[in-house]
């Protein structure tokens, strides 16, 4: 019959997995209801890489060289590809949690037998799946129309597990974010703040190998490189030494957020309990 | 003479609308300067984006980080305007599919004008300030520019309102344009600030009549910078024919919304 | 061992009020006024398991509040609480695998999939294995008539549809008690009539207990043999229904609407005149149900002429509400009636 309570951690190594990639599966399912109007909504990337493809020709053309910092013109596309992607795709978890805080949504969710963070990152994941393989296919097309095909694919697996560390290290910061609005009432302008610090410390708009010397190593160690430049870099030069330091770069950040966001959730949780949100 | 009358009416009308959506925002003070920083810091990024560019590029097509301030300083005053002044613009597919016109087609004022500026985006007086603070950064004083720089915003933000309410617009026929509405503002705002020299003879076509990026961004900065007259002819010509095809459009779909209803399906 | 046991259980939140205007806003920005706000003050109750309890007030009685912190969500201020032998606040995670609950305003299910699909999400959740997932399922699906509609997307239901596919997922894990927050808001008469049904009966087949809050007097009456009035955040009332039916929910309002114009010369016994009206098309009676059946008046009605429509109606909660709380001003103790003496012959 009915197990007795047992050890968290137990419980959570033997059923734990399956709940949460149950969740994904879900949500991932759920975005993909309406699949026009997912791409109606990924048409952004069309118009963002055919802006860049003029961008970047005319700035090749006018640098007069075929390699910049050791990047081609095909590179620099593919790369912005894989940017955009993770960019455009990022579920807006921030103003979810901030909105689920405000509304008084996130106490019914507690009363299930899950961990709600886990459960957050687990939907927001799935989410970004659903878009981000639509963006990516859109974004892809037009690219490979202008310049050609894709950076070879044995490098592609290396690439989007790099993508999924960078979606939940994204999920870390914009909860933490979100659980701000225990503190302040909007939030907002905090999103702001942090998509524009994405934008450009991240690498969205150009490969972080363009920036000047001084600055480059020093943009290149913060989260939002890892978000974004990092797998976008992966994918267009795959290279076993490049993957383990920008993948162990990847981890260590995600671990120092998710702790910071554990201990942030441990405190909003105190305060749900009190106030009810 | 009632024409004008008319017209004093309506304008009056306009103002009482404008000031009761300012009061409104003033109203939270805190978040209205939160806003309209957080406005300033997005455009300070992409300043910083072409900043870094243009320091490992320093040309592209002839273009440097002067004539990308004009740029974007222009584009930024023109959307600011636009979403300050008319900010309904930005749902208005939203407000056409959801049945949000009946109110406004019950009460004796004209439609459209009553729609668009019923509602205000805070976030457009930091656009504003962005072109404001762009367009000093350009340059001495010098009254003859300020001057080309308010018609040229004109401009810029009737386009770029008109082409907002052309796409809406198609909510009258097709159910629901909101997806299709946000794209395009995507992409107007994505291709006015770019230099118009990066692209080729036929997409410089599109930029200038399917989406009319180029009179909201680069011929008016063009036009702040040297007079022409024929700058003046074109930019003039440009709002008139965004405007009127607009006001034909949206009239037209209303005028389809009362005797029929919406095109319904495409549902989500 | 009872279901649910709550000893003198309080709730306070802390608000901030603001003046108004601007000036306001940025006084309360620097130095926030709080007040205190009592949602809870001093519950008592016990509920045996497998009971149909249901608990109405009118909106903000401190109904919600109470769910909350029955599920574990919210800490109480004061008191104690067991729920199925847990403490829920200390033990919130444990005490979910045992309880299932509804929130009639929020939706459990992806609206943009199948109810199939969140079903098998909480098979997951709830740790069930797989093949007991699947029977689960088909035993609920049938008991509650939605086999036909598990594999439509939830948006695509109608709302008394969905409404049975949630009450039906939060009983996937065969809690023991589920906790139904306002099931039948918004629901037409004959959709919610099913649900109850569908309740009932799955509280007779598995002795499920249920927690049923409502402001619908006719969700209450319809499911509960106990009922707990609550308002401003204190029982009222607490007894069995049929005590309560006795005393307060005796009168029904009937109005008609005949074929052709009647003319109403004699009384119908036991019942009480409203208006006719309406040209002699319309007729509006008050019946009090202790003194005469209602299926008599019903016969009498029909005599009259014949009858084109006819609604019967509770009288108001709030009326009724009204009424236990006047009694129990006027009885001095401060709002709090717990009528021991059940039997006593309604006044």
């Amino acid at each position: 019959m009915r197990r007795p309570p047992e050890g968290a951690t137990r419980r959570f190594w033997r059923a734990g997995p399956a709940k949460y990639t149950a969740v994904l599966r879900t949500q991932l399912a759920h975005g993909l209801a309406f699949p026009a109007d997912l791409a109606l909504r990924s048409l952004a990337i069309v118009i963002f890489m055919w802006v860049f493809i003029h961008l970047w020709r005319a700035t090749y053309a006018g640098a007069g060289q075929s390699r910049v910092q050791g990047l081609s013109l095909s590179d620099t596309l593919w790369y912005l590809v894989l940017a955009e992607t993770i960019m455009l795709s990022k579920p807006r978890v921030s103003t979810e949690i901030a909105r689920a805080v405000r509304d008084g949504s996130v106490a019914y969710q507690l009363a299930r037998p899950f961990n709600w963070l886990g459960y957050q990152a687990a939907v927001a994941l799935g989410d970004a799946l659903a878009r981000g393989g639509v963006t990516f296919v859109l974004g892809g097309l037009v690219v490979w129309l202008a310049v050609g095909p894709p950076p070879p694919l044995w490098g592609w697996p290396l690439a989007g597990l790099a993508v999924i560390v960078a979606w939940l290290i994204d999920f870390c910061m914009s909860a933490l974010i979100g659980l701000l609005s225990f503190v302040v009432e909007d939030v907002t302008a905090f999103e702001w703040i942090y998509s524009k610090l994405i934008l450009v410390l991240g690498g969205v708009l150009l490969p972080l190998d363009f920036l000047p010397d001084g600055w480059r190593q020093l943009v290149q160690a913060l989260p939002f490189a890892h978000m974004i430049w990092a797998p976008a870099r992966l994918f267009v030069s795959p290279d076993a030494g490049l993957f383990l330091r920008l993948f162990g770069g990847q981890l260590a950040w995600l671990m120092v957020l998710s702790l910071g966001l554990g201990a942030a959730y441990a405190r909003a949780q105190k305060r749900l309990a009190v106030n009810g949100g | 003479m009632t024409t004008l009358r008319r017209i004093r009416v309506e304008l009056s009308f306009l103002a009482a609308l404008w000031k009761t959506n300012l009061l409104a925002a003033l109203e939270y003070r805190a978040s209205f300067i939160s806003q309209v920083l957080g406005m300033l810091l997005n455009n300070a990024a992409f300043l910083a984006f072409w900043l870094l560019f243009f320091q490992r590029f320093p040309k592209v097509n002839g273009w440097g980080m002067r004539d990308m301030l004009g740029l974007y300083g222009m584009t930024a005053t023109g959307f600011g305007l636009g979403v300050v002044l008319f900010g309904n613009a930005l749902s208005l597919a939203d407000i056409i599919s959801q049945n949000g016109l009946d109110p406004y087609l019950s009460l004796p004022r004209p439609v459209l004008l009553h729609v668009l500026a019923s509602g205000s985006r805070i976030s457009g007086w930091g656009d504003i300030l962005t072109g404001l603070l762009c367009m000093a950064l350009l340059g001495p004083p010098d009254a003859a520019a300020w001057l080309r720089y308010g018609a040229a915003a004109l401009v810029s933000m009737i386009v770029f309102i008109s082409f907002l309410v052309l796409v809406a617009s198609l909510t009258f026929w097709i159910g629901s344009a909101s997806a299709l509405s946000g794209s395009a503002i995507n992409a107007i705002l994505a291709f006015a600030t770019y230099p118009m020299s990066i692209f080729d003879g036929s997409a410089k076509l599109i930029l200038l009549t399917v989406i009319p990026a180029g009179f909201i961004g680069a011929l008016p900065a063009d036009f702040v910078r040297h007079y022409t007259g024929r700058g003046l002819a074109q930019l003039a010509a440009a709002a008139l024919v965004f405007l009127a095809l607009a006001l034909i459009a949206f009239h037209r779909g209303l005028r389809h919304y009362e005797s029929g209803g919406l095109a319904t399906g495409m549902g989500g | 061992m009872a279901a649910i046991d709550v000893q003198d259980l309080r709730k306070q939140f802390t608000v901030k009020h603001k003046a108004a205007g601007l000036g306001g806003s940025l006084r309360a920005l620097w130095r926030p006024r709080l007040g205190v706000v009592e949602a809870v003050r001093g519950l008592s109750f016990r509920m045996e398991e497998g009971e149909l309890l249901g608990f109405i007030g009118p909106n903000g009685a401190g109904k919600s509040t109470t769910i909350k912190m029955l599920t574990g969500i919210l800490h109480p201020t004061s008191g104690e609480a067991r729920v199925l032998g847990h403490v829920p606040w200390k033990e919130r995670r444990q005490l979910a695998y045992h309880i299932g609950t509804v929130f009639g305003q929020r939706s459990q299910l992806w609206m943009h999939l199948p109810a199939v699909d969140t079903f098998q999400l909480f098979g997951r959740i709830y740790e069930l294995d797989p093949a007991e997932t699947r029977r689960r399922i088909a035993m609920l699906a049938e008991a509650f008539e939605i086999e036909h509609l598990l594999e439509t997307p939830v948006r695509k239901l109608s709302l008394g549809q969905r409404m049975r596919c949630e009450v039906a997922a939060s009983l996937l894990h065969r809690p023991k008690l589920i906790l139904l927050d306002e099931p039948s808001i918004g629901l037409d008469p004959v959709a919610k009539q099913r649900i109850r049904e569908m309740i009932k009966r799955m509280n007779a087949e598995e002795g499920v207990g249920v927690l049923l809050t409502s402001h619908d007097a006719g969700d209450i009456e319809a499911l509960c043999k106990r009922v707990i009035i609550i308002n401003h955040g204190q029982i009222v009332y607490e007894d069995r229904l049929s005590a309560l039916k006795r005393r307060y929910l005796t009168e029904k309002d009937v109005s008609v609407r005949f074929v052709e114009p009647v003319t109403v010369d004699v009384a119908i016994p036991g019942t009480e005149l409203v208006k006719a009206g309406g040209g002699g098309y319309g007729l509006k009676l008050k019946v009090d149900t202790a003194r005469t059946n209602i299926a008599e008046v019903l016969e009498r009605i029909g005599h009259l002429g014949e009858v084109e429509d006819i609604t019967i109606s509770d009288p108001a909660l709030e009326e009724i509400i009204r009424t236990i709380y006047e009694q129990a001003a006027l009885s001095g103790d401060g709002g709090s009636a717990n009528p021991e003496a059940s039997d006593a012959p309604a006044t």
